[in-house]
């Protein structure tokens, strides 16, 4: 049962996006074949609407398939919901106008010009009667239209099956007989099964009503199926169904409509387009209320509110799974490129920061350069056929020594270091702490100086190296200005909060990892990026201030936020994307004021588990001694001005523990003990 | 009296047409060889209205209009739509020796035409001798040529046969010799298209070649149509396992022919795996609880790409989802 294979967590709106977008790409296809449009979209949006080229399907609606308890998977769930929506968006066609029929129930006033489907029929047998048409509708498109895709179908079948004993056990004798006719006309059982299950009256309605609904399952004009509709609420009345309600009042007819229709309900996936009159009306009002296909964003599928396109954002990112079992999504995003409007300040800002903080980047360069050129020494062969001619090569051929004429690299590229720099990106990064003078809000600034510093000296070394910013907050997009981030931010938060409820909290404020610099990209196209996000954290008031002057072209200094950070997630991910590119050294360092939302156990853990892949871990702690906790290799800065020591002492480290386990012993190699302080690592 | 072969139109409409097969004359020197190499009718063939199509042209070349030169066919589809099998079963109609001759990048014009080697003259040294290539070897009696694979040959490599399929209709070796294209002889291809799909090694067809031949599409069969092969074949397959395979190849294709790249799959449900693989399959698996789910699992998935595995499964939920009830063959 479905019920038995879904955990605790897989019923959220993200896991049910998630599993839908597996599928999409077929139900698209699927889409297509049915509607005979090539060009036809499916993407998911807040409100369930048709266009001529576009449906769009309301993830909640994919959401409410999974409380059944049905012997289906979660994926053919995920499939059957999905087209289930679709068949429904397209096949729903109740605005044609025609004369009112003249073998309908006779009116006072007949009238004279065409009318639509759901006006005749409101007039011809009331609320009753269009209950009744629309889940013989529902049933009849999607035996039609689903026929072609039986095994959906099937999963449908096995749904309502599960779920009609039930539903007809808690309904009246004329909500008995509508559910009934629903599952007759949508083939899902039959007169014999239902028979046992029926009160008497409702059984014997069902049984002179069977050649109505035969007819009603093979038309494909729902004009037909009304009429068929008209035809059942008449043998119903003959039955004596009718006798136990009050229809003499339009709210007695409401309320019963509304009891017929809760009863269908229980039973069959609703779909607004033909639950009911108004539902039907209000998709179509939909319809009219949706950007036109100019003014929406043409590269993307997702929906046109921020709401569900957050929902979306977050079911299409990746998952981290941690060693502690625990799993989580992590927005991974490039870091907005607004911030390079501050680009200038920020480039200023660095030079005087480094210089009051004594940062020195040649300094810096000039201690860890013969240990990377040590590591890279490693990397060249001596050989007598091809590769680089020695310098050395004279004196070799002179000695006799032709098979080392030639150093040959063994590696294909130069990756064979790569360096990841996590930057907590959280606000508490921007609490004051003390400073020589006072107290000052130096640590992100310094965090992110640091990385600049370590940035710098990899690139200058050729090393291939990240430098992600981490927070979790409501994730920015790479082309947020503040205006953006905050408009779509406050948008997005307040949908989720009307459909998530409690989950909204959860869907709003993500954990993000912002890839400042990746792998596959130059540090000179991030620089000014990054310089941007400096001057932002070391001058948060003057940057906010900039950002209300000008919010549509600031950038978005706001997604820092006050909220804990997952760490353990960044670190999991940052290791992982280091360890695809297959080098043999990998150092990770992590600046963090250590305040993980997860716990420290996890994040110990999870470094742990990095460490025994043979990536090393660094963790600088900004005034905070957590990162002793968590990390087996840690520095703690308490001011700014210890951050050079603390880098160079850190990736020092780093390096020579690489040298170590390559077997290389020199004495510049071996590190001057000091005592208390962690050497070489083995 | 030379025996008549009728060509029936599967779509009913056409007339059917009648045409003599082939001798091939016993006074030719490879004579064994070449009866040896016409290929049995398959019984269990099914035309789609490709092999009445070529009939229609062998009609129009026999009756020989004045003006009209002789054409050649080549049958362009993608991979598993039995395009190779359809010229095959035109041979063994006519009774027409047939040599299939697959291009690849590979192969240069002296394999195909002809070249001089070397060969010991049995008193210790050697003399040179002409040797023909694949086709000259076909040209010289009554054949069926079906060059596979066209676009896969180099363009530099084809040049050489632009003569042969022109309106000189010969081909002029090194040695001096013209072999002329004999009455008795036809000409066919075959190619995959070519798009951005994954048929490594061809290429966008020469505009002056591509001219020299009639270029045919062969589509994927209908559902009707596949369902009728397998019948043909498997006659004890029950029908609810006919049904369920003809339309999860329908519906794969489907997804295989959609041009929007979001929606498609790089993979399409060949014939080979419709009509070959999946009963092997089912035979195999009779005694499962679901042998069309295990045949799927066994013979077809392993054959698409990881990232089409999500839509192939999604297909197989949508239109099958639990295999007919087994066993699936009567007996």
């Amino acid at each position: 049962m479905l019920g038995t294979l879904l955990g605790p967590g897989d019923g959220a709106i993200e896991h049910v996006v998630a599993r839908y977008q597996r599928v999409a790409p077929a139900v698209t296809r699927f889409a297509r074949s049915l509607s005979g449009n090539d060009r036809l979209t499916v993407r998911l949006g807040s409100e369930p609407a048709v266009g001529p080229d576009e449906v769009v399907c309301d993830p909640r609606l994919f959401r409410a398939a999974y409380e059944r308890d049905a012997p289906v998977t979660p994926e053919e769930v995920a499939l059957a919901s999905a087209l289930h929506e679709v068949v429904h968006l397209l096949a729903t066609r109740l605005d044609e106008k025609r004369i009112y029929p003249a073998d309908w129930p006779a009116l006072d006033e007949v009238p004279p010009e065409p009318i639509d489907l759901l006006d005749a029929l409101h007039r011809a047998g009331g609320p009753v009667a269009e209950t009744l048409f629309f889940a013989i509708e529902d049933a009849r498109q999607e035996l039609r239209n689903l026929s072609v895709y039986p095994g959906a179908r099937s999963v449908l079948s096995d749904i309502y099956r599960a779920a009609y004993p039930g539903a007809l056990r808690r309904s009246s004798p004329l909500a008995q007989f509508t559910l009934a006719c629903f599952l007759v006309v949508g083939a899902h059982a039959s007169r014999a099964d239902l028979e046992a299950r029926l009160e008497r009256r409702a059984n014997a309605a069902l049984t002179d009503g069977q050649d109505l609904l035969l007819r009603a399952a093979a038309t494909d004009d729902p004009w037909q199926v009304a009429g068929y509709a008209l035809g059942l609420l008449e043998v119903a009345r003959r039955h004596g169904l009718l006798d136990d309600v009050r229809l003499d009042t339009r709210p007695g007819e409401e309320q019963v409509a509304a009891e017929l229709s809760d009863a269908v309900d229980r039973v069959r996936l609703i779909s607004p387009v033909v639950r009911d009159a108004s539902s039907y009306r209000e998709v179509r009002r939909s319809e009219d209320r949706r950007p036109g296909p100019g003014e929406r964003n043409a590269d993307t599928t997702l929906g046109a509110d921020p709401s569900t396109d957050q929902i979306l954002r977050v079911s299409t990112a990746p998952t981290v799974y941690l060693p502690t079992g625990q799993s989580g999504k992590l927005i991974v995003v490039p870091a907005p490129s607004a911030f390079s409007r501050f680009a200038g300040d920020g480039r200023r800002a660095l030079a005087a920061v480094a210089q009051r903080w004594e940062v020195s980047q040649r300094r810096v360069s000039g201690e860890l350069y013969p240990l990377f050129a040590a590591n890279q020494r490693r990397g060249l062969r001596s050989g007598y056929d091809q590769g680089d001619v020695s310098p050395h090569a004279p004196l070799f051929i002179g000695a006799g020594l032709y098979t080392r004429m030639y150093e040959r690299r063994a590696a294909r590229t130069r990756r064979r270091y790569a360096v990841s720099l996590l930057v907590d990106g959280s606000a508490s990064m921007l609490q004051p702490r003390p400073a020589r003078h006072g107290t000052s809000s130096w640590g992100m600034s310094a965090a992110l100086l640091g990385a600049w510093t370590l940035a710098a000296l990899c690139d200058e070394l050729q090393i291939d190296f990240e430098v992600a910013l981490f927070n979790r907050s409501f994730a920015a997009r790479p082309d947020d200005t503040e205006w953006s981030y905050t408009r779509s931010k406050s948008q997005a938060t307040a949908g989720l909060r009307q459909t998530q409820g409690a989950a909204a909290d959860r869907l709003a404020s993500t954990v993000n990892h912002y890839l400042v610099k990746p792998f596959d990209r130059r540090w000179r196209d991030a620089e000014d990026v990054f310089a941007g996000m400096f001057w932002t954290a070391a001058e948060p008031s003057r940057a906010a201030a900039a950002a209300r002057r000008d919010p549509h072209r600031a950038p978005p200094v706001s997604m820092f936020e006050k909220a804990s950070n997952v760490d353990e997630l960044n670190v999991s991910f940052a290791a992982e994307r280091m360890s695809r590119l297959g080098t043999q050294v990998r150092v990770l360092v992590v600046l963090a004021d250590g305040m993980t939302r997860g716990s420290v156990n996890t994040l110990a853990r999870t470094v742990d588990a990095i460490e025994r892949t043979g990536t090393t871990v660094l963790g600088i702690g900004i005034g905070d001694d957590t990162v002793t906790s968590a990390y087996a290799r840690s520095q703690v800065v308490d001011r700014p001005d210890e951050l050079t020591r603390s880098i160079l002492e850190g990736v020092r480290r780093a390096l020579r523990r690489s040298l170590a386990l390559w077997g290389m012993d020199a004495w510049w190699l071996r590190p001057t003990t000091t005592p208390g302080k962690e050497t070489l690592d083995a | 009296m030379p025996d008549v072969v009728v060509f029936e139109d599967p779509t009913g409409s056409g007339k059917p047409i009648e045409l003599e097969r082939f001798e091939v004359p016993s006074d030719l020197p490879d004579y064994e060889q070449r009866v040896g190499k016409i290929p049995e009718a398959d019984p269990h063939y099914v035309d789609l209205g490709m092999l009445y199509r070529f009939a229609q042209l062998e009609k129009v070349r026999r009756e020989a209009p004045s003006g009209f030169v002789p054409l050649h066919v080549a049958v362009r589809g993608h991979m598993g739509t039995g395009k190779d099998h359809d010229i095959e079963q035109f041979a063994a109609r006519l009774g027409l020796p047939y040599y299939r001759i697959p291009l690849t990048g590979e192969v240069r014009d002296v394999t195909l035409i002809g070249s001089t080697k070397l060969h010991g003259d049995g008193k210790g040294g050697t003399e040179s001798r002409w040797e023909d290539g694949d086709i000259t070897r076909a040209l010289r009696g009554p054949a069926l040529i079906n060059l596979s694979e066209l676009n896969a040959a180099g363009a530099e490599t084809l040049f050489a046969l632009h003569g042969l399929l022109d309106r000189y209709a010969a081909l002029d070796l090194p040695t001096g010799e013209t072999v002329r294209l004999r009455s008795d002889v036809r000409i066919f291809g075959t190619m995959n298209p070519t798009d951005l799909r994954d048929y490594a090694g061809t290429q966008t067809l020469n505009k002056a070649f591509a001219d020299r031949w009639v270029i045919w599409e062969k589509d994927f069969p209908p559902a009707d149509r596949i369902e009728e092969m397998l019948r043909i074949r498997y006659r004890d397959l029950k029908a609810p396992y006919v049904e369920a395979i003809a339309r999860l190849a329908v519906e794969v294709n489907e997804s295989f022919r959609s041009r929007d790249t979001t929606t498609r799959v790089e993979t399409p449900l060949s014939l080979r795996a419709v009509l070959d693989r999946i009963p092997t399959g089912l035979r195999i698996y009779a005694e499962d609880d679901d042998p069309l789910r295990r045949a799927w699992e066994e013979f077809v998935l392993p054959h698409i790409d990881p990232y089409d595995r999500d839509h192939y499964e999604t297909v197989w939920s949508a239109v099958v989802r639990r295999g007919p009830a087994p066993p699936p063959f009567e007996r």
